[in-house]
């Protein structure tokens, strides 16, 4: 029984002590479990807070990465600042040009006390780091949220202001305020100047990018040759370059408005109506050649549209853009008067033949008469002068399609001049001109060229200078090899005067010269830079006025020469005479 | 007989036209530029001229304005013949005070005498 009682009571007693280790230990699970939430919750608190930092700070890259503009990055701040910190009032304060403005944003209800303490709180917060004062009464000032009770008689208990530091400078600051005092802590404090310091540094290297392309932009609309002028969609000019000041005579260092077009254009371009036009329909327009004053231009107007990041299209303004076109103009001129000399001089010889043969046909000159034989030469003089016209149209247009073919082969230069020189003797003596060859003793038997071609080229040089040259003078054809390490040879001046020098002659390697002196008028100065140029004739007044020429023999005897990889060029003295030369390298 | 003053440095022109003229009722003077044709005109005093307008030195243009601008020059109806066919140079020289304008390569010699007696003939008729 004692054992048994003993027994029963020892058994209470350990069922005591298990109920009671039991009990503590639920207790002690109890306590670390609630432990354990607890520093979760602030774990997750944390977190939170910290996926949040995040959160904001990417929105606030991507929003402030299309804006430039610190209002609206202040309203994207203080709009999405209530998700992580409590207060009764948010606003910021920026510096606009003229004026501050500050904007304030009413979560619970204010006394207009409390708002007037926040806002000299604010000013007196970017006074200082200014260091400039501002006129409190001189504020536009915008209020949003819940209304203000001035019964409600707390008064700010917390505060705390953040600058906005853009590129250096204190551009504005933000301000958080709660009826409660001490309620704002370190960590609070911390994200939003982690924040404002994200966006600031956004904005920054934003307009340093803003900067450096407008830098760009500017320099090089500043330094077009076309005129160039953009407008606003309200017609204001936005940029106008010193080209488009010149070409409408405006000061280049004052700025111009849109009614400095409109007077000097006049009836001549309604740029007005173009532009609305640009900008309404968003449609491109290039004029007609327009005039100002002795300049032609081509205006082109083109609306200029800002593609948004959602998709459309937004349109700013217009740009207009002049285009110097005078230069075109000048060379289809210069063009249309090459082809109208080109089609009279076909013509004049054609129509010469055509009435020839009329006159024989109807009769009225007798076959035999000495008339009829005069009739005759000069249908055969006027069909010749045509053919060679035809040849030179038909070899230029070869060389410009740089089809014209030059057969080298070894021929003898000296024999290639006497041949040219026997043929124009007989009418070199009808003129009473002597014409002879002068040949260095360095010239080689044989040399790589093609005859037919330098034959091309003396007959025009001959013929020219036959054409220039009076009764009783001299022409003289002089052969040589120039390299240009030794000296010129000394050549025969003993008729003729005019000689290339060595540096006319602008050989690097050593050539052959065959220079064409005569002793004829010689050309103008002003007139030798357009001798070889296709669609100029200088001119000059041939000594036989039976005799004209269109000037492109000169062309095509340029274009022979440089497929022999030589140059032609020419020296002259007025009421000297003139030389013509080519050069082909040995 | 009329004198005809051909101004042109064509000199087929001048006797192929001279060929099929009238030898009974024409004389005809020639003159291979426009300054050589100022002083015929002067000296000889024709009843037309026929005038070219490409020529060396003093062009038919040239000539044409120097007609209208010395009042002491004779008072000579101008015939224009030319190869030159823009309509515009045709209005150009008409405005200048050409009684007329000859495509020369257009035309027979016969029709171009047949301009020629029309002017003559108008010109005698105001007379």
């Amino acid at each position: 029984m004692n054992i048994a009682l003993f027994g029963g009571a020892s058994l209470y007693m350990f069922f005591g002590l298990v109920v009671l280790v039991l009990i503590t230990f639920v207790f002690y699970f109890y306590f670390s479990l609630k432990k354990r939430e607890k520093e979760i919750t602030k774990e997750r608190e944390e977190s939170t807070r910290r996926i949040y930092e995040l959160a904001i700070l990417k929105e606030l890259g991507e929003r402030v990465g299309y804006s430039l503009d610190v209002e609206e990055i202040l309203q994207i701040i203080t709009g999405s600042l209530r998700q992580f910190i409590d207060y009764t009032a948010v606003g910021y304060v920026v510096i606009n040009p003229g004026k501050l403005k500050v904007n304030t944003h009413i979560e619970k209800s204010v006394s207009r006390e409390f708002l007037s303490e926040m806002k000299s709180r604010m000013v007196a917060s970017l006074s200082a780091l200014t260091d400039k004062t501002y006129d409190l009464e001189n504020i536009d000032e915008v209020l949003s949220g819940a209304i203000v009770i001035d019964e409600i008689k707390q008064n700010i208990g917390s505060l705390f202001n953040i600058p906005l530091v853009i590129d250096g400078e204190v551009v504005g600051v933000l301000t958080v305020a709660h009826v409660t005092s001490g309620l704002y802590k370190e960590a609070d404090m911390t994200i939003l100047y982690k924040i404002t310091g994200q966006a600031s540094e956004a904005v920054t290297r934003l307009q340093e990018v803003v900067k450096k392309e407008k830098g760009k932009l500017n320099a090089m609309v500043e330094s077009m040759g076309d005129g160039v002028l953009m407008v606003d969609s309200e017609y204001r000019v936005v940029v106008a370059n010193p080209a488009i000041k010149r070409i409408i005579k405006a000061d280049v260092s004052k700025d111009v408005s849109i009614f400095d077009f409109i007077d000097i254009l006049g009836g001549k371009f309604d740029i007005r109506g173009k532009l609305e036009e640009s900008v309404s329909k968003k449609v491109s327009y290039v004029s007609e050649r327009i005039n100002i004053d002795e300049v032609f231009f081509e205006i082109g107007v083109y609306p200029v549209a800002h593609h948004l990041a959602k998709g459309g299209n937004q349109i700013l303004g217009a740009v207009v853009v002049f285009h110097d076109i005078s230069k075109d103009i000048e060379l289809e001129r210069v063009r249309e008067e090459f082809t109208g000399m080109i089609v009279h001089e076909l013509r004049s010889p054609l129509d010469g033949v055509k009435k020839i043969i009329e006159l024989i046909v109807s009769g009225s000159v007798d076959t035999g008469s000495d008339k009829f034989k005069e009739y005759l030469n000069m249908a055969h003089q006027s069909s010749a002068s045509m053919l060679e016209l035809v040849n030179d149209i038909l070899d230029l247009s070869k060389l410009q399609a740089g089809k014209f073919e030059v057969n080298k082969e070894k021929a003898n230069i000296k024999e290639v001049i006497e041949n040219r020189i026997s043929f124009y003797k007989i009418s070199a003596d009808g003129r009473g001109v002597s014409l002879d060859l002068w040949a260095g003793e360095n010239v080689p038997e044989l040399l790589e060229f093609d005859p037919q071609a330098v034959k091309q080229i003396l007959n025009n040089f001959l013929s020219n200078a036959l054409k220039f040259t009076s009764k009783g003078g001299a022409i003289l054809v002089s052969a040589f090899v120039y390299n240009p390490k030794e000296a010129l040879p000394n050549l025969d001046r003993s008729k003729v005067s005019v000689f290339p020098e060595a540096a006319d002659l602008k050989v690097k390697s050593p050539s052959l010269c065959v220079a064409v002196s005569d002793t004829g008028i010689g050309i103008p100065e002003d007139s030798i830079k357009d001798l070889f140029h296709t669609f100029k004739q200088a001119k000059l007044n041939p000594v036989d006025k039976e005799i004209k020429g269109t000037g492109l023999g000169l062309v095509i005897a340029k274009g022979i020469a440089e497929e022999h990889g030589g140059t032609v060029g020419v020296v002259a003295k007025e009421g000297v005479g003139s030389c013509f030369f080519f050069t082909i390298p040995l | 007989m009329k004198k005809i003053l051909v101004i042109d440095d064509d000199q087929f022109f001048s006797k192929t036209l001279e060929a099929a003229l009238p030898a009974d009722k024409y004389i005809l003077l020639s003159a291979e530029d426009g300054e050589i044709g100022l002083e015929k005109l002067k000296s000889e005093k024709p009843d037309l001229v026929i005038l070219d307008l490409m020529m060396p030195k003093l062009d038919g243009t040239a000539f044409l304005k120097r007609l209208q601008e010395s009042p002491d020059l004779p008072k000579v109806p101008v015939l224009v013949s030319s190869n030159l066919s823009s309509v515009k140079k045709i209005s150009d020289v008409m405005t200048m005070g050409a009684v007329g304008y000859v495509i020369k390569s257009d035309e027979s010699l016969q029709s171009i005498v047949q301009d020629i007696e029309r002017v003559i003939g108008q010109e005698t008729k105001k007379e």
